[in-house]
């Protein structure tokens, strides 16, 4: 032990002075990103699994966002089924009957409004029930009226339509199934609701699950923002690496996310749609983009204040 | 250089660690703390360090009242300071020099500096050949002896050493003491907390003496127990 007073040399001099053992090899000087990249591979271990768990709680979030968007889509197929029927005075002539027409498409919340004229509903009619087709031709005249068959754009506006379409001028009576229409609109409410509390729950469940994970992760390093702290390293040096940290797991836990979500979807989508036709599934590229936009900035988000929040502890000094 | 003037120190949990302390210790002194566990040499070194703040009096440490010091400007007083700690507090992932260099990286030494301050640094301790060994290949005498080199490659003017020889054999306890005797020689203030009799007997320094969180003796050149 011959410790001499420090005198500074460059590196090179330093590492050619060496007697004692050789050139002293240090890890290079690095920007933040590069002390966040060398932080992953020291805690290569910890940091994969920490974004494996964030992987999982991503896309239990991403599925509860497509599970909604689906609820969201099933009720609004089911409340455009709901239609409003205006039926016509039998002594209207073809140009009332248009003028009627252009009043009910003028209401406000119609989507869209067609004339059906009394052959027409005859054959409907008779598509519907067979043996009346046979009654019908026995009878001396069509019996039907015209009509107007109205969609309106939502479908707690229904009453509202009925309302204005039977003081449109030529139409004698209307129908819109008031009771049915009232249950519709209730139960797509609740599905609505539904579908943003499964998203929400999920995706609550997936950040304290995301929030926690970086924590233990910060918390199995304290040693080394300990050190840092107590050398004098100014709060944002020690910060900055792990926040970037933080972010880097949570767009690589992002990224494996969306891998399950598209294959799975893209899978799942596919086999409603073969199976079971009637149900109205959304395509993957309707659903998929948002939420695979969604759970990038979720992940990256939630990485960023999870390692702000796992750290501020240590920091508080 | 480190002043304590009627200091108090009372934990959230109500525990009163310090009452009524009053110390000046000057540039270049050679200080042991000793006293039994709990007794506040640990919070004396905590206040120092800004760790925690006086709830009464006040602390001077370098001519900065910590007491009052913004959170900003805590890092610079801590660059001022090193210090040792009895559990060694070296990164397992680190080679030695680059668990000095530590140091040196979070603060805002220019990169060129790094090597030969490291080197000057290890060579200090007698632990340059050992340079890029991982901290687990090293004996706890060792391991110690390169915590010191942390502490001093920053070139503090005060070096805080908490128990530093509590793991340590006696010939390695001896090692530091002596390091640390070498370190003060330079001009750098030396305050050092210890259980360990014979390192406070054989040096006879001044010794700070603490009970219940007040100073029960302080003598220029002490021993661990009192005469008679």
């Amino acid at each position: 032990m011959k410790p001499e007073a420090y005198t500074s040399r460059s590196a090179e001099e330093a590492a050619e002075a060496t007697g004692t053992g050789g050139a002293i090899r240090l890890a290079g000087r690095r920007s933040i990103l590069g002390e966040a990249v060398d932080g992953l591979r020291r805690n290569s271990l910890m940091a994969a699994a920490a974004t494996v768990t964030m992987a999982v709680a991503l896309s239990v979030a991403g599925w509860g966002m497509i599970v909604s968007a689906n609820l969201v889509h099933v009720a609004g197929v089911l409340e455009s089924q709901v239609e409003v029927v205006g039926f016509l005075r039998r002594d209207l002539g073809a140009a009332e009957s248009k003028r009627a027409l252009a009043a009910a498409r003028a209401i406000p919340s119609v989507r869209s409004a067609v004339l059906v004229d009394r052959d027409e509903a005859m054959r409907r009619l008779g598509r519907t029930f067979g043996s009346l087709a046979r009654v019908s031709k026995q009878l001396p005249a069509n019996p039907l009226p015209d009509s107007i068959e109205v969609r309106v754009s939502d479908a707690r506006h229904a009453r509202a339509v009925a309302g204005a379409l039977r003081g449109v001028a030529g139409v004698d009576e209307v129908m819109f199934g008031a009771p049915v229409v009232d249950r519709l609109v209730a139960l797509t409410r609740a599905v609505r609701l539904a579908g943003a509390g499964v998203a929400a729950l999920l995706a609550g469940a997936a950040l304290l699950i995301i929030i926690n994970t970086i924590r233990l992760t910060v918390v199995a390093r304290r040693q080394e923002i300990e050190i840092m702290t107590l050398v004098g390293a100014a709060p944002g040096f020690v910060r900055g690496p792990f926040l970037v940290e933080g972010a880097l797991q949570g767009l690589a836990a992002s990224a494996v996310a969306t891998a399950i979500m598209v294959a799975g979807y893209s899978a799942v989508a596919g086999g409603v749609t073969r199976s079971l036709p009637f149900l109205p599934i959304l395509e993957p590229r309707a659903v998929l983009p948002e939420a695979v936009a969604a759970i990038w900035l979720l992940g990256a988000a939630v990485g960023f204040a999870g390692s702000l929040f796992g750290i501020r502890r240590f920091l508080g000094a | 250089m480190i002043h304590f003037d009627g200091v108090e120190k009372r934990y959230p949990s109500g525990v009163l660690a310090l009452q009524g302390v009053s110390l000046h210790i000057e540039p270049g002194e050679f200080v042991f703390l000793v006293g039994p566990t709990g007794s506040g040499k640990s919070t004396i070194l905590r206040l120092v360090q800004c760790i925690e703040r006086p709830t009464a009096g006040c602390v001077t440490v370098d001519g900065t009242d910590v007491g009052t010091l913004p959170p900003s400007q805590v890092p610079l007083l801590r660059r001022r300071l090193g210090v040792v700690f009895q559990e060694f507090k070296l990164l397992p992932d680190r080679s030695v020099a680059d668990n000095v260099a530590f140091a040196l990286r979070v603060t805002d030494v220019e990169p060129a500096e790094v090597v030969p301050r490291v080197r000057w640094a290890l060579e200090t301790v007698g632990m340059a050949h050992r340079a890029n060994d991982p901290p687990a290949r090293l004996s706890g005498g060792e391991q110690q002896r390169v915590c010191l080199a942390r502490a001093v490659v920053t070139r503090p003017r005060i070096v805080l050493a908490d128990e530093p020889t509590g793991n340590l054999d006696p010939d390695a306890a001896w090692q530091i003491v002596h390091l640390l005797g070498t370190i003060n020689l330079r001009g750098t203030t030396v305050v050092m907390s210890t259980h360990n009799p014979t390192l406070v007997d054989v040096l006879r320094r001044r010794v700070i003496a603490l009970h219940a969180g007040r100073i029960v003796r302080d003598e220029t050149r002490g021993l661990y127990q009192p005469l008679g």
